[in-house]
């Protein structure tokens, strides 16, 4: 990996970990667990049109992890990691198919795989089937969040001449 | 627009507009009173919160912590917890038939029972 690339997708992770705590300080938008803005995947979402799919996994799981430590929530890794990792092989797939002018459906999509990683791991950790009934308020929640995510990594995108490499 | 973009915006538009109509059906209230508190799959407690007295309870997790279960005046919430979100005490009172209390970090739900397990 060439210096500049390694800079690029450090400072974006940064980035990315800067976005979390500061999600982390606002209040909650709702009591269902899983509910929230995800201001992190704007990198997530930006990264996977810029960057290819290894360099943005690289750039999602030491976020998750080190995202962790930060939270001192380490029980809730293993919900992040199943969301961010569903997400990440969910828009990288979409990408195929989306070109980068219409990155917020893309988004939208990226958080309903990501509310759908989140909702799996909870019905296997709690093992009762009966968590699968906040699948709707997260979908919901989860397009209107991937939306406006998206959008800010859309307007990002439009603004960065295309990489040399 | 091209072709695979307008396949996969009708998707998210019938996705979205089924979670919505989902998450109307899900939210009514319950009628019945039998709670069923269940921790890593396996049913605890099983309340009739129409004779049960108000108090409160702590439940411990298998890995450490506790969740204090609080019943008043027949209805039940989880009233405190040392889980790191907290979200299952800003759940509230459990009110819908379909969406339990959760407490994710100690693998803890309550819920309404199904009526032929009472």
């Amino acid at each position: 990996m060439r210096t500049k690339k390694l800079a690029e997708l450090s400072l974006l992770t940064a980035a990315a970990l800067i976005m979390f705590i500061v999600e982390l300080r606002l209040p909650n938008l709702s009591p269902v667990p899983g509910v929230k803005l995800g201001l992190a995947n704007i990198f997530t979402a930006y990264g996977v049109y810029r960057f290819k799919g290894k360099e943005v996994l690289l750039m999602v799981l030491t976020r998750v992890l080190l995202g962790a430590f930060f939270s001192a929530n380490f029980s809730a890794v293993i919900y992040s990691l199943a969301g961010a990792l569903l997400c990440l092989v969910g828009m990288l797939l979409l990408k195929r198919i989306i070109p980068a002018e219409y990155l917020w459906l893309c988004s939208i999509l990226g958080a309903v795989f990501h509310n759908t990683g989140q909702l799996t791991m909870a019905v296997i950790m709690t093992r009762t089937a009966a968590v699968l009934a906040y699948a709707p308020v997260l979908f919901v929640s989860g397009c209107i969040a991937g939306l406006f995510t998206g959008l800010c990594a859309q307007f990002v995108l439009r603004r960065i001449l295309p990489s040399k490499d | 627009m091209p072709k695979g973009v307008k396949i996969v915006l009708v998707i998210t538009v019938i996705l979205f507009a089924a979670a919505v109509v989902a998450m109307f059906v899900f939210n009514r209230q319950a009628d019945r009173k039998t709670v069923e508190i269940v921790q890593n799959g396996e049913v605890i407690y099983t309340l009739d919160l129409a004779s049960e007295k108000d108090r409160s309870f702590n439940i411990d997790s298998p890995d450490g912590g506790y969740n204090t279960v609080t019943i008043s005046g027949g209805t039940i919430c989880i009233s405190d917890a040392d889980c790191p979100d907290h979200t299952c005490i800003k759940t509230g009172v459990l009110r819908s038939e379909t969406i339990p209390v959760v407490c994710l970090p100690h693998r803890l739900v309550i819920r309404f029972a199904e009526e032929d397990s009472q």
